[in-house]
């Protein structure tokens, strides 16, 4: 008993000291969380690329309170599971502010975590209003919501007149979310939606689906979801003659929607926040990203921007490095950011935010139709 | 007419999914059928056809509409020897040092074998979804003229039943008439007697190997085509599937993994088309248990004597 | 023989070239809208030419490779050890659990708050091993669907959580149960199948319940999965910053002490440590009564033990039922470590990783299962650095385990009466 005593008194020590020299070091540690790895990566490069970004900058003018931002990345593979696991880390490792998650799903079971472990955190691209209608004190967002979003679309397409409309969704959270927002702004249009439908995120053969949207004689597809599915939907609905117009969140527009549909891709309508890589004021900074060798101009890559800056412009304000002072200061304040400026509302969403109808080109490239 | 149309156009996409799930079904039957274990590592060696072949598709890049042919046979050429190398080493490395112990003992090493392949493809080339070309393209509409619904079979549906029917045509002379083959259909009927017999037993098993990998090459090619994208984690659920056709036709047949393979196509398009797409997968596996419970071995498989 | 050794040795060379160049060498690239193919970089080529170097020497000098490697096993001092007596074995098998039990209980106060979140994640892996080392080691019945019981479990307490606000403390019984039960519904109609034939129909229901999780939406929220899910409390005080569940009160306020997230943390691992012995007495006891016995007897020799007046479907029902209860214990306390879950959790993966721990640990052997658990999830985390990899090397690691030591970590033997040597019996026809 008394080797096991002893053992313990140094195993306590040694963390003692372990935690002081943690102390010493006086970085501010921004935890970036998203998904580096997996079938949206694509949209995790978004996010890292901005976020380092701006962490880079804000270093380079001298950091925050006269302390470096130094950046602890987790791939959450935009898995449920995965992002519990990698709150937990950020909470292990002492992080207290997160950038993150990307996917509505991971978004929210990992919100918990930090609600719960005191850490403040802003994701640059989750949609899902059930993140942010918990009253949660430290959840943010520099995006806007699936409610605003999916008015925006469902207008839209009621502006069309189309006559049969078939709405698809992926079942997760984001997907599920939007659909059913589309869905109902459809309803209340008048607009017939003869189908609604989930599918399952990974699967790859719609030919059963792709037939029965046929057969439903549907002239419009909704599809709520990413875009490795919906490329594979285009992509077999021309193979099989179907001739509807699709339209999607912005979660399907990327480039790599054009790798997998090709032409089929030609003419799909996305609903994406506004470019804001075009705004006249940012072009220092999309300078600095093409110097970098990096494209500024996908969705998330700004609004993770945003993020880390306004993390460090709330704790410049609220003088503080607690996350519960800083998240007051964020509500309180407005703030100048890439993404125009920001003011918090208290359930920690964007007093108002913008989404756009664009045109999707087979070249990868889009044009705004409104 | 128009619910005669739709039925024949859920019957097309079932019967051109389950071709491709009997060829790969055919590498699980035979390995079944001959030392008995159930190589859980074959949808991983059908990925990396599909990644092969994918490869040398873009590598050649295509220009003119001529070349498709003799770009897609050398695609397939490439994907096969490369599948068949690796069905080889597979079983050389995982299997082979393995035979003959508790049944528990491969079947570790297969799973080990599949999680270590699909995180090699994972490193190698990213695990993101990678866009198929669709090389061959245009159909045939068949019936109801006018308004209503048109089936429709595309040239990429007719490709995939004609290749799956020269392969299963060319498999079966080969097992039936070659002296290989013959001693195939002896070592699964009494390994020991046939090794007794003066057959090198270790190189017929490696030959079902390298036959099961090179049709699950043709498949991978076909398949990732036809769907348009693939990535490193899509040759796991395709596997289970071919399994469950593999196990529905009656493991170690090779007319049962045909027949088992066409058979759980159809039933998984017609789940989706007339259900939801979302039970299909149950169907599919409650099929399998079904199956299993009263007929268990299959439907084209022979009764097995309890040997005591 | 030289000649043949070097044409074998160049044929190995050229597949190691075959299957590495390729899938290594070409990479596939998304470029803007098209997909491009671009060279790796060069010390991925250097690495496949010396892969393919070191296969063909390996190859040619195969023969004095392994007369060497055959010396290295004759100079180890292990291995022509006798076998420790029995009793002497027994003793130092129940000294070696005592201690590991010791050591856990002490963990908590010296480790880091994640090495004690890790430890229960540990302690939850050695619950499922020791249950599924009664299906497999113990009964012989092969399992591959073991996670479809965890996720029971598991899902039982998000469920009553969530519709009726059940506690963890109400769940942990309810989910055993439940699970137990699910294993003897399943188990009457499917353990007369044998050997493969039931690793299938298993492995099929497990994938089963899995996409009945994922597509029954309105009932389990689909692949969103159930979140908020609450953490065990203390008579009734909670361990969270601010009270939860109307009626709970607060651990840190009762105490008066600062909050701290580590008590959550602690707390939690010594409950999951309670159960783990639990488990482990409750089965080591098991394992000793007539129905432990008849598990093995019927594993050995199913026709000698059915002559001998076993049941088979009584010995196999019971074998799988407690299985299943144990599985359904350790998804309870899954779901209350995690809060979430979702059916991305339950995935055949998982089952092969449990399938794993109980082979490598050495089937049957519970000493044995408790090793294999803590390497193998302690493995994966120390080589977080390498954390693209860890996979890789686990699909690897598991394939040389069977190769070099199918036999596991430490194989269990029986507590037996020595009668005439015999060789052992085992025909198989391989």
């Amino acid at each position: 008993m008394k080797i096991k005593l002893n053992k313990l008194v140094v195993g306590v020590g040694a963390s003692l000291a372990v935690m002081a020299a943690g102390a010493a070091n006086a970085d501010i540690k921004i935890g970036i969380a998203g998904p580096m790895t997996g079938p949206v990566a694509q949209y995790g490069d978004m996010e890292f690329s901005g976020a380092r970004m701006a962490i880079e900058q804000i270093n380079a003018n001298g950091g925050v309170m006269g302390e470096k931002l130094v950046a602890v990345e987790q791939d959450d593979v935009c898995d449920p599971k995965q992002a519990v696991t990698v709150a937990n880390n950020m909470v292990n490792e002492g992080v207290r502010f997160v950038v993150g998650h990307l996917c509505s799903s991971s978004t929210q079971p990992a919100s918990d975590i930090y609600e719960d472990e005191g850490v403040l955190m802003i994701t640059p691209a989750s949609t899902s209003p059930a993140i942010t209608d918990r009253g949660y004190e430290l959840v943010f967002r520099t995006i806007g919501l699936d409610s605003m979003q999916g008015p925006v679309a469902g207008n839209y397409i009621a502006s069309l007149k189309p006559e049969r409309v078939a709405v698809i969704h992926d079942k997760q959270q984001y997907g599920e979310g939007i659909a059913s927002a589309v869905k109902s702004t459809l309803e209340d249009d008048g607009i017939n939606v003869v189908m609604y439908e989930g599918i399952t995120a990974g699967q790859k053969d719609f030919s059963s689906l792709v037939t029965k949207l046929k057969q439903a004689n549907v002239d419009f597809v909704y599809y709520g979801g990413y875009h490795p599915e919906l490329g594979l939907i285009l992509r077999q609905a021309q193979q099989a003659g179907l001739d509807a117009q699709f339209m999607g969140p912005e979660g399907v527009g990327n480039k790599d929607i054009n790798t997998i549909a090709g032409d089929a891709a030609e003419g799909l309508l996305v609903t994406l926040p506004p470019s804001f890589d075009q705004k006249a004021e940012n072009q220092k900074l999309v300078k600095a990203f093409q110097d970098k060798g990096e494209d500024p101009s996908g969705p998330f890559v700004l609004t993770s921007y945003a993020a880390v800056q306004l993390i460090a412009d709330g704790i410049e304000k609220a003088d503080s490095k607690d996350p519960y002072e800083v998240a007051a200061a964020l509500r309180e304040g407005t703030f100048d950011t890439p993404i125009g400026e920001v003011q918090y509302d208290q359930s920690g969403d964007l007093k108002s935010f913008d989404f756009v109808v664009y045109k999707w080109h087979s070249d990868g490239s889009k044009t705004p139709v409104k | 007419m128009h619910d005669v149309m739709y039925f024949l156009q859920q019957l097309i996409n079932g019967l051109t999914v389950g071709s491709a799930y009997a060829l790969i079904a055919i590498g699980y039957t035979m390995v079944y059928g001959i030392i008995g274990m159930i190589n859980f590592a074959h949808g991983e060696i059908y990925m990396i056809g599909a990644y092969v072949s994918l490869i040398v598709i873009t590598g050649l890049a295509v220009t003119s509409p001529a070349w498709i042919p003799l770009v897609l046979l050398v695609a397939l050429i490439c994907a096969i020897i490369v599948s068949s190398s690796m069905g080889w080493a597979v079983e050389r490395i995982a299997y082979r040092p393995v035979r003959g112990q508790h049944r528990l003992i491969p079947l570790i090493s297969a799973i080990g074998m599949s999680i270590f392949l699909q995180n090699y493809v994972h490193l190698a080339q990213g695990s993101r979804n990678i866009g198929f070309p669709l090389l061959i393209e245009g159909g045939i509409s068949l019936g109801g003229s006018g308004g209503g619904f048109q089936a429709n079979l595309s040239y990429m549906q007719l490709t995939i039943f004609i290749v799956t029917l020269v392969c299963m045509t060319g498999l079966s002379l080969f097992i039936s008439r070659s002296k290989t083959g013959r001693a195939c259909r002896a070592v699964s009927q009494d390994l020991k007697m046939s090794s007794l017999l003066g057959i090198d037993t270790n190189r017929i098993i490696a030959a079902t190997f390298v036959i099961g990998a090179a049709l699950a090459a043709v498949a991978g090619l076909l398949l990732g085509m036809y769907y348009g994208s693939i990535d490193p984690l899509f040759g796991f659920i395709a596997g289970l599937k071919a399994f469950t056709a593999a196990v529905l036709g009656g493991i170690g047949s090779i007319p049962g993994a045909m027949l088992g393979g066409l058979v759980l196509g159809v039933a998984e398009s017609f789940t989706s088309g007339y259900l939801s797409g979302e039970y299909k997968d149950v169907v599919s596996f409650g099929l399998l248990i079904l199956i299993l419970l009263f007929r268990p071995t299959g439907l084209l498989g022979k009764p097995e004597v309890e040997k005591i | 023989m030289v000649a043949q050794n070097f044409r074998h040795a160049l044929f190995c060379a050229f597949i190691t070239l075959i299957i590495s160049y390729p899938i290594l060498g070409l990479n596939l690239e998304a470029r803007g809208v098209s997909i491009t193919l671009t060279g790796a970089e060069t010390q991925t080529y250097v690495g496949i030419a010396l892969a393919v170097v070191i296969v063909f020497l390996f190859q040619l000098f195969r023969p004095a490779i392994m007369e060497t490697l055959g010396q290295v096993k004759a100079i180890n001092p292990m291995i022509n050890r006798e076998p420790m007596p029995q009793e002497k074995r027994v003793k130092f098998e129940r000294f070696a659990l005592i201690l590991i039990v010791l050591g856990a209980m002490f963990w908590p106060f010296i480790a880091s708050r994640g090495a004690v979140d890790l430890a229960t994640l540990v302690l939850i892996y050695i619950i499922l091993g020791l249950g599924l080392n009664v299906v497999v080691g113990l009964a012989g019945l092969l399992d591959l669907g073991y996670v479809a019981f965890y996720a029971v479990g598991a899902y039982t307490f998000g469920l009553l959580f969530q519709y009726y606000g059940f506690s963890f403390w109400m769940s942990l019984p309810i989910g055993a149960l439940l699970a137990a039960t699910f294993g003897f519904v399943l188990g009457f109609p499917v353990l007369r199948l044998r050997g493969d034939y039931l690793a299938i129909v298993t492995l099929g229901f497990g994938e089963i319940i899995r996409i009945l999780l994922n597509n029954l939406t309105d009932l389990t929220n689909g692949p969103d999965g159930i979140g908020g899910i609450p953490d065990p409390t203390l008579f009734g005080m909670e361990f969270g910053r601010r009270v939860k569940i109307e009626g709970n009160t607060s651990f840190h306020e009762v105490f008066n002490i600062p909050y701290d997230s580590a008590h959550k943390v602690i707390f939690l691992y010594l409950i999951t440590l309670i159960l783990a012995v639990f488990t482990l007495l409750v089965i080591r006891r098991l394992i000793r009564m007539p129905v432990g016995r008849s598990w093995e007897a019927l594993r050995e020799d199913e026709i000698a033990a059915r002559s001998l007046g076993l049941s088979r479907t009584a010995v196999k029902l019971s074998a799988f039922t407690i299985g299943a209860f144990f599985a359904g214990f350790a998804g309870t306390i899954f779901a209350s470590k995690q809060g979430f879950i979702s059916p991305e959790s339950f995935v055949f993966l998982e089952s092969a990783i449990v399938l794993a721990i109980v082979v490598l640990g050495g089937m049957g052997s519970q000493l044995g299962v408790i090793l294999a658990a803590i390497a193998v999830t302690i493995l994966p985390e120390l080589a977080r650095e390498f954390s693209e990899y860890r996979m890789l090397v686990f699909g690897a690691a598991m394939v040389l385990m069977m190769v070099w030591r199918p036999q596991g970590l430490l194989p269990m033997t029986r507590v037996h009466i020595n009668l005439k040597k015999q060789e052992a019996g085992v025909t198989d026809h391989a």
